[in-house]
């Protein structure tokens, strides 16, 4: 009687609690362990690319989805020169809204593949900007792994006034490159 | 009994395990299953959820599984806004777009009085009657300085009062434009002085002499460190205006 009842026990509890660890080992976790964010911007006469190293992210895979947050302070953003990166600080609103937040939501299956297609939200100078399927390329480096890619950032979708110089203003194309190393938690 | 114990151990087994992995597979078939050619645009603006945080994560897209701003450290300094800064921000860009501007504008008669300078210049012996420059072109000469001179102070007024950012140490082409200015400043303060003997003197029928003779040298050197100086400020300078 009593090892019948000890027999039902084991089963119920494996039953119960077996699954959820098989599941809980699907779900990962990943944070940010080095962040290169490069923006890029075209006029005439310029070229220049302005370069920040303090982005942080963390990402979470649960049933069936991974979501993904980076954050990067603009005013970290470096062109090589302290006007010109006021100046951005300024057109870009930059001391009211001092934060550039990216959210990637993608499918759990492609966390394994070379590449990652993820819908984005953007927010950037007090505005919201969604990029759908923008690539990324994955590299396994150890256990960490390297995410590459280019967010095809505009300033019209950020109602940013581009800044002038000599009366001709720049590209409305500002695009962002992606270099973050991941580890997993 | 044991017999109903073992089956109330399959039961559960068999309705537990059955569903969460099904979760699992349903979550796999919701994945795209091609991926469609990697064509990013942007889908829609929208202003932010909550404007007096404006950064936050949007209550909307959140859930409990997703990552907020809060888990990454970041501290409220650094995620808080400051009306008062963009505010301070907006002007120092609105004063030094002036300053730009009236700097390039100043180029031009700074241009016309170094060309002029030369037809300003007495020409022949001393001794012997000097009947060049007239005094049409020494007056000329001296209003195309006097309107160089005001032109460049104002220039320089509005970087001088622009707003100062604290905590922003100076680096890039900027210092070199600033250095610069060390001596095209001094520069555009000693030439005026020293062009103002040199005409008194070329009035009396005098041929220049004296400090009144460094004018031109100098005014040479206030012109060339105030071309560097834009150009310093303008580098790199890539030049492709046909491309668009």
């Amino acid at each position: 009687m009593k090892r019948n009842s000890q027999l039902a026990f084991v089963s119920a509890f494996l039953a119960l609690f077996v699954p959820h660890c098989a599941a809980a080992q699907f779900d990962t976790t990943w944070v940010a362990d080095q962040s290169t964010l490069s923006y890029h911007m075209s006029h005439p006469m310029h070229e220049v690319d302005g370069t920040s190293h303090a982005a942080r992210g963390k990402g979470v895979c649960h049933a069936g989805w991974c979501d993904f947050l980076i954050a990067v302070p603009v005013k970290t953003f470096d062109s090589g020169d302290t006007n010109r990166d006021l100046h951005m600080i300024e057109a870009t609103r930059g001391a009211q809204f001092p934060m550039i937040v990216v959210r990637a939501h993608f499918a759990q299956v492609e966390i394994a593949s070379r590449w990652i297609h993820a819908d984005l939200e953007v927010q950037f100078a007090g505005q919201t900007a969604h990029y759908t399927q923008v690539p990324f390329e994955r590299t396994q480096q150890g256990s960490e792994v390297r995410i590459t890619g280019t967010i095809p950032l505009t300033c019209s979708d950020f109602k940013i006034e581009r800044p002038s110089f000599l009366t001709v203003p720049i590209k409305n194309e500002i695009p962002v490159h992606v270099d973050i190393t991941w580890r997993q938690q | 009994m044991l017999s109903l114990s073992l089956r109330a151990g399959i039961l559960t087994l068999s309705l537990f395990i059955p569903t969460l992995a099904t979760a699992q597979n349903s979550a796999r078939a919701q994945a795209p299953q091609q991926k469609p050619a990697p064509q990013p645009a942007a889908q829609q603006q929208t202003p932010p959820s909550q404007p007096e945080l404006p950064n936050a994560p949007s209550p909307a897209s959140s859930s409990s599984q997703e990552p907020s701003l809060s888990d990454l450290g970041f501290t409220p300094q650094q995620t808080q806004g400051n009306p008062k800064l963009q505010a301070k921000l907006n002007k120092r860009t609105e004063m030094l777009k002036i300053h730009q501007r009236l700097g390039l504008i100043t180029l031009a008669p700074m241009a016309a009085t170094l060309i002029t300078g030369p037809m300003a210049k007495a020409k022949g012996r001393n001794g012997q009657i000097i009947t060049e420059p007239s005094n049409a072109n020494l007056d000329f000469h001296a209003a195309l300085g006097g309107l160089t001179t005001a032109l460049y102070f104002t220039t320089a007024s509005y970087a001088i009062f622009a707003p100062k950012i604290p905590n922003n140490p100076k680096h890039g082409a900027i210092r070199f434009h600033e250095a610069l200015a060390f001596v095209h400043g001094p520069g555009m303060i000693v030439t005026p002085i020293l062009g103002y003997d040199a005409y008194k003197q070329e009035n009396a029928g005098e041929k220049v002499h004296g400090i009144a003779s460094f004018h031109g040298p100098v005014a040479i050197a206030t012109v060339c460190a105030y071309g560097a100086s834009i150009v310093a400020v303008s580098w790199p300078i890539h030049l492709k205006f046909w491309e668009k």
